[in-house]
Parts: structure tokens; C-alpha cells; sequence
């Protein structure tokens, strides 16, 4: 695996006539989460920039029916999630530690709130994706909507489809399991 | 005596900054971590130049009146 660009990091603005259509502030304003999202859940640098490439496809095809009952950033997360599940399916590429005892990290010494210490930020990135790895891809998921702070704990129960209250619950594990492999990663 | 305390000062500071850059960065939570990690992640330019091709470099399309009219 490639590791993720990193660096100052500018959206770049989406160059042509779509960026007149206001598809193109749509694309400046969320790329970066969407291609965040598929470059964490991947872990493959081309793998999230197809991804993200398909997402804004699908979601220009489908404005249509973008309703308002939600934020764009919602929406755009929607179709994201799916196409991301689709592919992992599809491809049987299921992470080796995803059907692995929830107790494992339950019962690991890390406490959530220690703090992560990083000495090397360079190498950041790549402690981040060992330890999103070995997660549960549902861990995985949550975490990764959690860190956008755009987003409330209600609409991500919704992306996931269920209740905020277990969101919160499994939230509290999934940052648990976190900290306890992001330390083994030093 | 100025001279020497102001180097002391500045010396003072330069190790205190070493010491914060050897000590590293600290989150206190993997949301932290992640956000942070974020905010330092390219987006790759060709993924709109991709986009504007696949487009056409059109519109995109636009949700019917009525449908907004009925609420559907």
C-alpha cells in the first residue's frame, strides 16, 4: 500500500464548466471528506480515488433527487458508504480481524482517555491505517464519521442505520480499540 | 548582564522547543487523530479532472418543479 499524501493540504478547486454548474463548490466543499473516507476505509490510495471519482459521478447523475431532508455531506456520506460495502463485498476482501471477538479490545488496558502520543508525524498515517485495519470494519466506519465533526451523532446513527444511543455505545468500544492498537503501533 | 539574560532566554526557548518536538504531538482522543490526519490529506487534482470528463463538463440534472411542488 502506497502511503496517503499528506501535507498542507488545499482542496483543489474542480477546473471547467461543471464547477459553473455549483457541482463544482459541491465537490471543493466535500471532496476532502469523501476522499478521506475511502482512503481510511481502503487503505489503497488508488482505490479511494476511484471510489471518490464514482461517488461525485453517482451524485451529480442523482441530483436530482437529492431531496433537502438531509445536508449535502449526509447525502454524499450515503452514497459513499454504500459504494465503499458494495466493493468491499464485491472484491471479498473482508479485513482478517473483522469477525474477531469484540472482547479483545473490550478487555485491552488501553483507556480512552489516555492521550495518543505521535512522535514522527510523518509516519502518522501510516500508524492510522495499521490500527483502522485490525478494527472491525463497523469501528472503522464509526470512527471515521465521528472524526467529521460536520456530522451529529444522529445523522451518523442514520448512515449506519441505527440508534444514536448504540452509536454512542459502540463508539465508546471502537475508540477503546483505537488507543489500544494505535499504542502497539509506536 | 542584559546580553547574557537574554541569551539564557533565548536558549530557554530553543530548548523548550526541541523538547516539544522530540515530545511529539499529543491527542487526546482517535477522533483527534483522525481529524488531524485529515486536514493533512491532498485530495489528488485528477480525481475532478477525471470527474469533468465523465460529466461531460455539463449540468448536472435538476429536480422537476412539480416533484418539489408534491414533495416527492
Amino acid at each position: 500500500m502506497n502511503p496517503p499524501v499528506t501535507g498542507q493540504s488545499p482542496v483543489v478547486a474542480a477546473p471547467g464548466a461543471w464547477a459553473a454548474s455549483g457541482f463544482g463548490s459541491l465537490y471543493d466543499e466535500h471532496s476532502r471528506a469523501i476522499y478521506y473516507l475511502a482512503l481510511r476505509f481502503f487503505g489503497d490510495e488508488q482505490k479511494a480515488e476511484d471510489a471518490t471519482h464514482d461517488v461525485f459521478l453517482k451524485a451529480f447523475q442523482r441530483m436530482d433527487q437529492f431531496r433537502n431532508e438531509s445536508s449535502v455531506r449526509t447525502w454524499l456520506y450515503r452514497i459513499a458508504i454504500n459504494h465503499c460495502q458494495n466493493l468491499v463485498r464485491s472484491w471479498h476482501n473482508r479485513n482478517v480481524h473483522s469477525n474477531a471477538d469484540d472482547s479483545i479490545w473490550e478487555n485491552s488496558a488501553a483507556k480512552t482517555d489516555s492521550p495518543l502520543r505521535v512522535l514522527e508525524t510523518k509516519e502518522l498515517g501510516q500508524r492510522i491505517q495499521t490500527t483502522l485495519d485490525s478494527l472491525p470494519e463497523e469501528y472503522r466506519l464509526l470512527l471515521l464519521l465521528v472524526a467529521d465533526e460536520e456530522l451529529s451523532y444522529e445523522e451518523i446513527a442514520a448512515l449506519v442505520g441505527q440508534s444514536a444511543d448504540a452509536v454512542r455505545g459502540k463508539l465508546h468500544r471502537a475508540r477503546k480499540a483505537f488507543a489500544a492498537r494505535f499504542e502497539q503501533t509506536a | 548582564m542584559k546580553q547574557q539574560t537574554k541569551l539564557s532566554q533565548e536558549q530557554q526557548h530553543a530548548e523548550a522547543h526541541q523538547t516539544q518536538q522530540q515530545a511529539g504531538q499529543e491527542f487526546a482522543s482517535a477522533e483527534e487523530v483522525l481529524r488531524f490526519d485529515a486536514a493533512h490529506t491532498v485530495v489528488p487534482p485528477q480525481i475532478a479532472r477525471r470527474l469533468e470528463e465523465s460529466t461531460g463538463g455539463g449540468a448536472p440534472p435538476r429536480r422537476p418543479w412539480w416533484k418539489n411542488l408534491l414533495g416527492r
